[in-house]
């Protein structure tokens, strides 16, 4: 906080659920220097403007997944993104899209934790071993295929870079879907077919109609879209082997 | 009786309110285009079996202004669909590494706009002789 | 709604009550309050131990925040064959300056690589070899690489795997972003603890027959930290003003290499993959303080690869003599990481890469990184024994907020992330074995307690008539601490700081608090948060002004420059004094194998083990 030279407009879509009745935009003026993240200008603001003002942060290195927010319009990370952007103009702070706002730039995360616990993110081992047999063994290659997938930290940007979700939360959603492919493409794992089936389902990779904007706003190059779609090609492969062993079966 | 009173924000115009969604709209959109295309072949071929005269004349039709500016339109439509598909398309290509090095998106997307540059001068060179 | 069905499904008994007074009330067996890396392991060992032990795991944030989540360069376990249990013992107790607990530090070397096989199994992708093996890399202090990864993001990748492992146990029921304000104590033990839901601002009592405190460090009492927002000591204070003494707590580490400003982390793994440390002439000063030779590659216990704590020291000594380099935030050195090949850089440190890059517009690849130290990790905390429990019977501690022994007056790297495991595991189960046997207490008395623990709270965040800014004593508190307990410290310096915060704990009381609403009012929490950081604080400055020698990460200029063990091989206990200072007291160091010695690294170190190892021969 040296040298104070600069000071840049902060619109804040402010939300207190007991006094409004809808979001309303609260102005302030934050001087910054050049090495500032958002975070820090909206640190600044309940420090010094106006303590009431809410948000969630904590690591300040992007790996928490706590401060998503939409700056001017786009989901990004508050710790990882600086307010030299902004400046000159105004930044325009809201709450991550897509998701009820429980005050001012806090959203109600409970949707996506219920989905995360819904898909079995667990290791269900192919075969099983004794922590007394050691590790599996798991060759570079095989890890590769599941590497990025397994970087998600939950910051939800991608849901509320997702229109599909915004117009129904039934769809499973991108950075979900992503843990999801993660578990079935690791090598010492064997509950595919348990995890296919919430693929396979109206909730699942149908619901994305590949937009394509999680994986552009994704902080940590996960590309959930690609794990979305990959999974359609699971999933017509899985339709038809099974279309084909039936008719196999009703043949005998 | 809880102090908690979650907003849920209106979805209205949603896909006015970003560049990357008006994209995504019109790359939607283009299907109406390569439909109606689809309809003026399926015209062409209909004309073809009914006669002589009545493919002359689906021809003849197809030289109208308008016919020629729907043309002009639904190849456009056409060209931004197979640009935003190349973009899309390494999201369903399984992982690819090559050397223990993975395969870059943008390879993918190079290598078809590679094979399309082919398949058209071969159709151009066929049509053309 | 989901809340109260959510309660219904895992048998939780649920007592509605009235609107005038409302404190809702769960019943559990046993509580665990954090769930970071150490709650989750602990909660999962006692989800394993008996399947129908109802669990309730409390955090502040969605345990996937947590700041385990931060952790970066590895887990500490003997792996190959040229590697030794005693050594990873010997490094320990070394690198600890002797105030290890000898017997814990065996437990822990003995369990450690059994548990990091566990986190395996679970899915933690640990980096391979070719072979499909678990990699290992160096780690400062360690004598032999046996620090096993994921990247450079191991915290992240074990916090998630212990989160997601954590959803196969249905006795597990988790109230997260639940702040917790106090304990719940009567008969002379722990009987459970109360939250504010952050949500709806609701209170709630959990009765528990035994509880485990998991909350992480401190490290937010310092201005320049790598820690997360969220690590303030809550749990420490909590077991402090019940009586349970805080142990060690004037060991504060300061990491070597951190981000100017922001105190972010760069790994030590940095160090571990061939990262130089220079000064502004582009020179290797390590060299300078007895941890030479420079060499071309890392040397496991030289030089770069030295402990933390003669790192840090070293930078002071720089600064001392004029070596560093003058930037916007104070003084740096550079970390040097070019040589490494942005290959390599990649694969192993991607975060590293990606922070340098984003925040401070440096590509490691072309140019040194600046650098400085900033604290990182409180090796003090709650005192427990070996099996995790404290002196107050139902309540045991675990991790970064709990003194069990292993790390005495300095923290070797990648110890941590390993001791979360093995004594998460203990604790898991020590706390399950206690709650089964413990009697359930009597639900009046208790919620009568609770009650009593809601207006007390309530009285301090509802004071919007107060005249102190929480942000003006948070920021006095940073400088003060910094100034007064840094690197070096002398005692006419901590005496300003202690009586600073003697001030600070005043004005606390009449701190404002503008937000009047209950639904995600953070403020309130910032203020209990505030109360929880003055108190440890206060346990570590007052810690350190009577530990008259140096040891480790402690060192004084004021005459006490040498480790002194005839009167400081001792633990020092800070017990808790209502609004005056703590009251220091001592309790004596287990020795079982291993003597005090001089602590060597570079040349001399491997001299001096030569030495010993020809006399155990002998």
């Amino acid at each position: 906080m040296a040298e104070v030279e600069k000071t840049i407009e902060i619109a804040v879509l402010r939300y207190r659920p007991e006094k409004d009745t809808k979001p309303v935009s609260q102005t302030f003026e934050v001087p910054f220097t050049d090495d500032m993240s958002v975070l820090q200008g909206v640190q600044y603001i309940k420090d010094y403007l106006d303590g009431s003002l809410s948000f969630r942060w904590s690591c300040r290195m992007a790996i928490c997944g706590s401060c998503g927010m939409m700056l001017n319009g786009e989901p990004k990370l508050a710790c990882s993104t600086f307010l030299r952007e902004y400046y000159p103009g105004t930044l325009q702070i809201e709450a991550l899209k897509h998701f009820p706002i429980e005050k001012d730039l806090v959203i109600d995360a409970s949707d996506f934790i219920d989905k995360l616990g819904s898909i079995t993110p667990y290791i269900v081992p192919a075969e099983p071993r004794s922590v007394e047999q050691g590790e599996y063994l798991q060759t570079p290659a095989q890890k590769a295929q599941y590497d990025q997938f397994s970087a998600c930290i939950n910051c939800m940007l991608c849901y509320a870079a997702c229109p599909q979700y915004g117009l129904s939360t039934n769809f499973t959603g991108p950075g979900i879907l992503a843990l999801l492919h993660r578990y079935n493409a690791d090598s010492r794992d064997g509950a595919r077919e348990t995890r296919m089936e919430i693929v396979n389902s109206e909730e699942g990779v149908w619901g994305c109609t590949l937009v394509g904007y999680c994986s552009e706003v994704c902080p940590k190059e996960v590309d959930p879209a690609k794990a979305v779609n990959l999974n359609k090609v699971n999933s017509t492969m899985d339709y038809f082997l099974r279309f084909f062993a039936s008719g196999k079966g009703a043949g005998k | 009786m809880s102090a908690r009173d979650p907003y849920v924000r209106p979805m209205t115009s949603w896909w006015l309110k970003n560049p990357f969604y008006v994209r995504y709209m019109i790359r939607e959109a283009t299907s109406v285009f390569v439909v109606l295309y689809a309809f003026v072949l399926l015209g062409g071929l209909a004309s073809l079996v009914k006669g002589e005269t009545a493919y002359n004349a689906w021809l003849a039709s197809l030289a109208n202004p308008l016919a020629i500016f729907f043309h002009l339109m639904a190849t456009a439509a056409a060209l931004y669909h197979t640009v935003t598909w190349f973009r899309v398309s390494p999201k369903v290509t399984p992982l690819l590494f090559v050397g223990g090095y993975r395969v870059p998106d943008g390879l993918i997307t190079g290598v078809q706009y590679v094979i399309a540059a082919v398949l058209y001068l071969i159709i151009f060179t066929v049509a053309w002789t | 709604m989901v809340y109260l069905l959510s309660i219904k499904r895992f048998g939780y008994n649920q007592q509605k009550s009235s609107l005038t007074y409302p404190l809702e009330t769960v019943t559990t067996d046993l509580v665990i309050i954090g769930g970071g890396g150490a709650g989750l392991r602990a909660a999962i060992a006692a989800a394993e131990s008996d399947r129908s032990l109802p669990i309730t795991l409390l955090s502040k944030v969605y345990p996937m925040r947590s700041h385990t989540v931060a952790a970066e360069g590895g887990a500490a376990a003997v792996t190959q064959e040229h590697d030794s249990l005693d050594y990873h013992f010997d490094d320990t107790v070394a690198g600890g300056d002797w105030l290890c607990e000898q017997g814990v530090v065996e437990y822990f070397v003995n369990h450690a690589h059994r548990e990091l096989v566990q986190m395996e199994h679970w899915g933690c992708p640990w980096s391979r070899r070719e072979n499909g093996r678990v990699n290992v890399r160096s780690f400062g202090g360690m004598k032999i690489d046996r620090t096993w990864f994921a990247a450079d993001k191991t915290g992240f990748h074990m916090l998630h795997t212990l989160f997601q492992t954590s959803i196969r146990y249905p006795s597990i029921h988790r109230l997260d972003e639940h702040f917790c304000c106090d304990l719940v104590v009567e008969d002379d033990r722990v009987q459970g603890a109360v939250t504010i839901e952050i949500a709806s601002g609701q209170f709630v009592f959990i009765q528990a027959r035994a509880a485990i405190i998991a909350t992480g460090g401190a490290g937010r009492v310092f201005r320049q930290n790598t820690n997360g927002g969220i690590v303030t000591g809550d749990g420490m204070a909590l077991a402090y003003r019940h009586g349970v003494p805080l142990r060690d707590m004037e060991f504060m580490q300061f990491h070597p290499t951190c981000m100017p400003s922001t105190g972010l982390l760069f790994t030590e793994a940095c160090r571990g993959e061939g990262g130089f440390l220079l000064n502004k002439d582009g020179y290797r000063y390590l060299q300078d303080y007895g941890l030479g030779p420079a060499e071309p590659s890392p040397r496991n216990k030289a030089m770069e690869l030295g402990p933390r704590d003669r790192l840090s020291q070293a930078f002071w000594h720089e600064y001392q003599k004029g070596n560093t380099i003058e930037g916007l935030h104070g003084a740096y050195v550079q970390l040097d990481l070019r040589h490494i090949g942005k290959k390599k850089l990649l694969e192993r440190l991607p975060q590293i890469y990606e922070m340098a890059v984003d925040y401070q517009n440096v590509d490691p690849a072309e140019s040194p990184i600046p650098v400085l130290p900033a604290v990182h990790y409180t090796m003090g905390g709650i005192e427990a024994g070996r099996k995790t429990a404290s002196r107050l019977p139902g309540l045991y501690s675990v991790g970064e907020c709990s003194s069990i022994g292993i790390h005495g007056a300095n923290r070797l790297g990648s110890n941590s992330l390993t001791e979360l495991c093995v004594f998460g595991k203990v604790a898991g189960e020590e706390a399950a074995a206690f709650a089964k046997s413990a009697p359930l207490g009597a639900a009046g008395t208790l919620r009568k307690l609770a009650k009593e623990i809601q207006q007390r709270t309530e009285s301090i965040v509802s004071n919007n008539g107060g005249t102190e800014r929480t942000a003006d004593l948070r920021s006095e508190m940073l400088k003060s601490m910094e100034e007064g307990c840094g690197i070096y410290r002398t005692g006419d310096g901590m005496q300003v700081t202690c009586d600073k915060l003697a001030e600070l704990r005043d004005r606390y009381k009449r701190v404002k608090v503008e937000d009047t609403g209950s639904a995600w009012n953070t403020e309130r929490l910032l203020v209990l948060e505030l109360g929880y950081q003055l108190e440890v604080a206060e346990a570590v400055v007052h810690s350190a002004i009577k530990r008259k020698e140096s040891r480790g990460s402690h060192q004084r200029l004021d005459g006490f420059e040498e480790r002194d063990d005839e009167n400081f091989l001792k633990h020092s206990l800070a017990f808790y004094n209502g609004d005056d200072a703590p009251r220091i007291d001592y309790s004596d160091v287990s020795i079982t194998k291993s003597k005090p010695d001089v602590r060597a690294y570079g040349a001399a170190g491997e001299k001096a083990e030569q030495k010993n190892e020809r006399s155990d021969n002998g």
